[in-house]
């Protein structure tokens, strides 16, 4: 099953996840994969952390539009929340 | 505004003399200036450093004085930058900052750019340990700790960065042990300054008078229990605490809960709210809720929350600030984080 994420935000969420928690494993997460609980454990550091880049990174800022925080259910549902609410990145090259 | 940090320049302040123009002997700390810093320490205020030298003279500094320092910024760039980054380090808005420095140009450089920072020459001082801004109403046990716990944690933290394991590797070896009890009376000071002090892990967004703790804490209906935390680096002390009721419809309500940022990425708010769901399955409740102030700073509690599994309610609308977060307490309840060891100290009675 792919994800309605951009593969560039895929692999750049694994990169911060792994930052966050120390964890380098996680450069191979699954987009199915829980971030809460046996999965990924995020805690309130770490999911500040990853909110944290993700505002700076994307101009996303996850915590104020959604207050269930539903897209952070896995990594997959939180490229495709990236993708879908980002603003245009300038086109590479332009 | 409370003054939580005072921000020290060292040349000619702190110090009396130029750290790098002394050739064989640094020059000796400024006796009055320790003594109004080790003053605001008693008070609960931290110190921090923002001196041109290089890193050393900020070790130099924290010998001769002995004074702790929870932060220091050593270089050469704008000291409202380095003010700003002792701020965001420390977790603190810049109108709980103070800035202390006897070169005219470097206040007004502080003032213009960081306009909420208290601004003071070494010559204020002697006044200023007497405003109110630098008194504090309630000063408990954790407060004149608080330097050293901030010294604790950054011995915690640099020993974190040089661990080879995973951070929760790194927890586990750390030994953190969480100590969950009923508040007794003598309790009441602290989780005052907790409800004014905390704001990430915060559902309230207001303070709570001694006066309405202290009846809480007297209370049949308001069941208040306190959270302690320490491990291999130190002792935080009574780091948060939360009210609970049991409502007659088998939902037990959190009607406040507030916890430290020190205790955040410790498993602390994790071990409290699994305690919490457990001890209200156990007292029949069927459900969990928690009423929470939505604010863009207790981001780390709806996280928090989320992970624990409770939702908020569907029927709030978007941009409104009150939501109730709840879980059902049938069937797998929320773990505590595999680091932490917890446990209940005295009698805790369901309420």
């Amino acid at each position: 099953m792919s994800s309605d994420g951009a593969p560039e935000v895929v692999a750049e969420l694994r990169e911060i996840l792994a930052r966050a928690t120390g964890r380098a494993e996680l450069l191979g997460l699954s987009e199915q994969t829980p971030l809460f609980g046996a999965g990924v454990g995020l805690d309130s550091l770490t999911g500040t952390l990853l909110l944290r880049e993700v505002h700076r990174r994307f101009s996303v800022d996850v915590a104020a539009e959604d207050l269930n925080l539903d897209a952070l259910a896995t990594l997959g549902t939180l490229a495709a929340y990236i993708t879908g609410h980002a603003p245009a990145r300038p086109a590479p090259g332009g | 505004m409370i003054v939580k940090c005072v921000v020290w320049d060292l040349d000619n302040t702190l110090l009396s003399g130029v750290y790098l123009e002394s050739e064989a002997q640094p020059p000796p700390p400024d006796p009055a200036l320790v003594a109004a810093a080790a003053q605001l320490r008693d008070r609960g205020i931290i110190h921090a450093i923002a001196s041109r030298n290089p890193p050393e003279a900020a070790q130099y500094a924290a010998r001769v004085t002995g004074l702790d320092f929870a932060a220091a910024e050593c270089g050469w760039d704008r000291k409202s930058d380095a003010v700003r980054r002792i701020a965001a380090d420390l977790g603190l808005s810049p109108d709980a900052v103070a800035f202390v420095d006897d070169d005219p140009y470097e206040r007004a450089e502080v003032s213009f750019a960081v306009p909420e920072v208290l601004v003071l020459s070494p010559e204020d001082m002697a006044d200023a340990v007497g405003w109110p801004e630098l008194s504090p109403a309630v000063v408990t046990a954790e407060a004149r700790r608080r330097g050293e716990m901030y010294a604790e944690r950054r011995r915690r933290e640099q020993e974190a960065r040089a661990f080879a394991g995973s951070r929760d590797e790194f927890l586990r070896y750390c030994g953190t042990r969480v100590t969950i009890a009923r508040a007794a009376e003598t309790d009441v000071p602290r989780l005052h300054e907790l409800s004014v002090r905390t704001h990430q892990f915060n559902t309230g967004g207001e303070p709570v008078a001694e006066r309405e703790l202290r009846r809480m804490v007297g209370s049949a209906e308001d069941q208040v229990t306190t959270v302690r935390l320490s491990d291999r680096f130190g002792d935080d002390g009574l780091v948060g605490g939360c009210v609970t009721r049991a409502g007659q419809d088998g939902t037990w309500t959190v009607t406040l809960l507030m916890m430290s940022c020190r205790a955040m990425g410790r498993g602390v708010i994790e071990a409290l709210l699994a305690w919490l769901a457990g001890t209200a399955a156990r007292g029949g409740a069927t459900r969990l809720a928690v009423p929470c102030l939505v604010s863009p700073r207790n981001v780390p509690l709806r996280l928090a929350l989320t992970a624990a599994g409770f939702r908020a309610d569907p029927g709030v609308p978007a941009g409104q600030r009150r939501a109730v977060f709840s879980r059902s307490l049938s069937g797998p309840l929320p773990e505590v984080p595999g680091w932490v060891t917890s446990s209940v100290a005295g009698r805790v009675t369901e309420p």
